[in-house]
């Protein structure tokens, strides 16, 4: 993978005007995804991130700012050569926006219109079917088609042109889990195989954490955090991204759960309740039974979760520890240097992490 | 033929004067139709593509046209033939007989065509007009093959309707020297107190409506896939 930026989006500005309001969508952006990323834009409706990625394909014109895709600027470009430019950058739907006038093959057919003489241009669409895995459906109409089905065959139009880019916007939030992986393993295969660069916009970190390699996290227009995907994982600033990461991993569920039963638990004063969290290579390293050898503190799990994320393992652990005050201490000690994020947690305190 | 006979007695003298009759209410319809498609199905789309948020955004344009056509659509059919009588007359040299019935038709039902054209093609899936920018469509593409393909099952019932609406204008147009069935309707049937004349006019009206309106559903069945 080399770092060439393919797509530079520089302190885009996005206002709206609607009737006397004026809604600043998008406030001074900069955004660069290199080749072969999969890039996530993450954050809840409204954040702005869909006119954010639409910026890059001038669907929306920004206010202020620059657009650089594969070293053209997007926004000098007159129609025509806007028009050239964008097939160079495909696109798909939270809604598909496929044609229900025209069968599946004329569906992803259509941007070869007027390109490609009739004979390539149904070599072709076969050709993309078959990428997609939807060969027999060719001569349906989409109405025919099962959700999952449908995102497919806007996926093979959107690959019509051999686009260098994929801008997914909420591809998979209409999808059910199940469908949601399958559509997001073909992303991930047509990433490593045709070596698109992939921008994907959601807001479930599930979709994240599977294919990305990047993510940034949006609120209010802003991008608030970003950064390669273990390290958001392990180490989220901002409060919106720590809330982002444990609903994917669940761990919000688990401490609500804890914090219940810890009223029960009756924690005493040489008890502690805390979450472990370590990345890599310390996944592997025996710890629980380390800390009991050296400074005798047991360890009772209560909830554990490992996470593979680009081939990195991410651990989470909550644990209540016994010992001595001073051994505790000396413990926590130990896990910080063996690079263990160790968070207390607080039972009585009712607001989840 | 007895019964036809006994029901309408002074409408089967006339086989030939309903037949003609016919001839020039299908002749009118018919050209109305093809010149005031165009000119419709054209207003239609420039208020589709210049609204705000069109492909082809333009002010000035969507509001001269859609001004354009609630003005001409406010202005009843029948005082329009009156008014527009010069005009007529500078267009086919004479402003009475079925030649001249079309002025007056086109101005009235274009107008309505226009905004059916713009309901029918409102209704297609802004998404997919997106989704045919993002692969690099240009306006003419967009046009052709999103809007005027997406929108034909609409397209053909707006036709329809309105294709009926104006049958419903020629027999106006007929009643005030455009020839027609509305003539014989009214100028000779009501006129000379035949009344079986004026009902056997209707009858062939209702007979032209119902194949119409008979096609266009097949028509648009056979190109809708929505469901």
């Amino acid at each position: 993978m080399t770092n060439e930026a393919i797509i530079q989006l520089k302190d885009i500005d996005v206002t709206f005007h609607n009737k006397g309001q004026t809604v600043e969508a998008v406030k001074k952006v900069s955004l660069t995804v290199e080749r072969g990323d999969i890039y996530g834009v993450v954050g809840y409706s409204g954040a702005g991130k869909s006119t954010l990625v639409r910026v890059i394909n001038r669907l929306q014109r920004p206010t202020a700012g620059s657009v650089e895709v594969s070293g053209q600027d997007i926004l000098a470009l007159n129609p025509r050569e806007l028009r050239t430019a964008r097939t160079k950058i495909g696109m798909i739907f939270q809604h598909f926006n496929l044609m229900a006038s025209r069968t599946i093959a004329d569906n992803v057919g259509y941007p070869l219109k007027g390109r490609l003489a009739r004979d390539e241009r149904k070599k072709k669409v076969a050709h993309l079917l078959d990428l997609v895995g939807l060969s027999e459906k060719a001569e349906d109409y989409p109405a025919q088609l099962s959700g999952g089905q449908k995102q497919r065959v806007a996926i093979a139009r959107a690959l019509a042109n051999d686009p260098e880019i994929l801008i997914s916007d909420e591809a998979t939030s209409a999808l059910d889990p199940k469908t949601t992986s399958s559509i997001l393993e073909l992303l991930k295969r047509l990433n490593k195989e045709l070596g698109l660069t992939v921008v994907l916009i959601t807001h479930e970190m599930e979709a994240v954490k599977e294919i990305c390699n990047k993510v940034a996290v949006m609120e209010a227009g802003e991008i608030i955090e970003r950064g390669d995907l273990v390290t958001i994982f392990s180490r989220p600033e901002k409060p919106l991204t720590q809330d982002f990461i444990n609903t994917a991993t669940q761990i919000n569920q688990a401490l609500e759960k804890i914090f219940r039963q810890a009223a029960t638990l009756n924690l005493s004063e040489s008890q502690q309740l805390v979450q472990l969290q370590y990345v890599g290579a310390s996944t592997d390293a025996p710890l629980i039974t380390e800390l009991y050898k050296r400074y005798g503190v047991v360890s009772n799990i209560l909830y554990g979760n490992v996470e593979i994320l680009q081939d990195t393992p991410l651990g989470n652990l909550i644990v209540v520890m016994s010992g001595e005050p001073d051994k505790l201490a000396a413990a926590w000690q130990y896990c910080q240097d063996a690079g263990i994020n160790i968070t207390h947690l607080n039972p009585n305190d009712s607001e989840v992490a | 033929m007895n019964l036809l006979a006994k029901y309408f007695p002074n409408a089967v003298t006339m086989k030939s004067d309903f037949l003609q009759a016919t001839g020039e209410t299908l002749y009118m319809t018919a050209i109305t139709a093809i010149v005031a498609g165009i000119i419709g199905m054209a207003i239609g789309i420039g208020l589709i593509v210049t609204q705000p948020g069109g492909i082809l955004e333009n002010r000035v344009v969507y509001n001269i046209l859609d001004k354009l056509v609630n003005l001409c659509r406010s202005i009843p059919f029948v005082i329009l033939l009156a008014v527009i009588a010069p005009l007529t007359r500078i267009i086919v040299g004479t402003a009475i007989g079925t030649t001249a019935a079309i002025v007056p038709l086109v101005i009235g039902s274009a107008p309505f065509y226009a905004r059916q054209i713009q309901n029918a093609l409102a209704e297609v899936d802004h998404g997919v007009v997106e989704a045919a920018e993002s692969v690099g469509s240009g306006p003419i593409a967009i046009i052709f093959r999103v809007y005027l393909k997406e929108g034909l099952p609409d397209i053909i019932r707006s036709s329809v309707l309105t294709l009926i609406s104006l049958i419903d204008l020629t027999a106006m147009a007929g009643a005030i020297g455009g020839g027609g069935l509305g003539n014989l309707a009214i100028n000779v049937g009501y006129s000379r107190f035949e009344t079986d004349v004026t009902v056997m006019a209707m009858l062939i009206i209702l007979v032209i409506v119902f194949a119409i309106q008979l096609i266009g559903d097949l028509l648009a069945r056979r190109v809708d896939h929505t469901a």
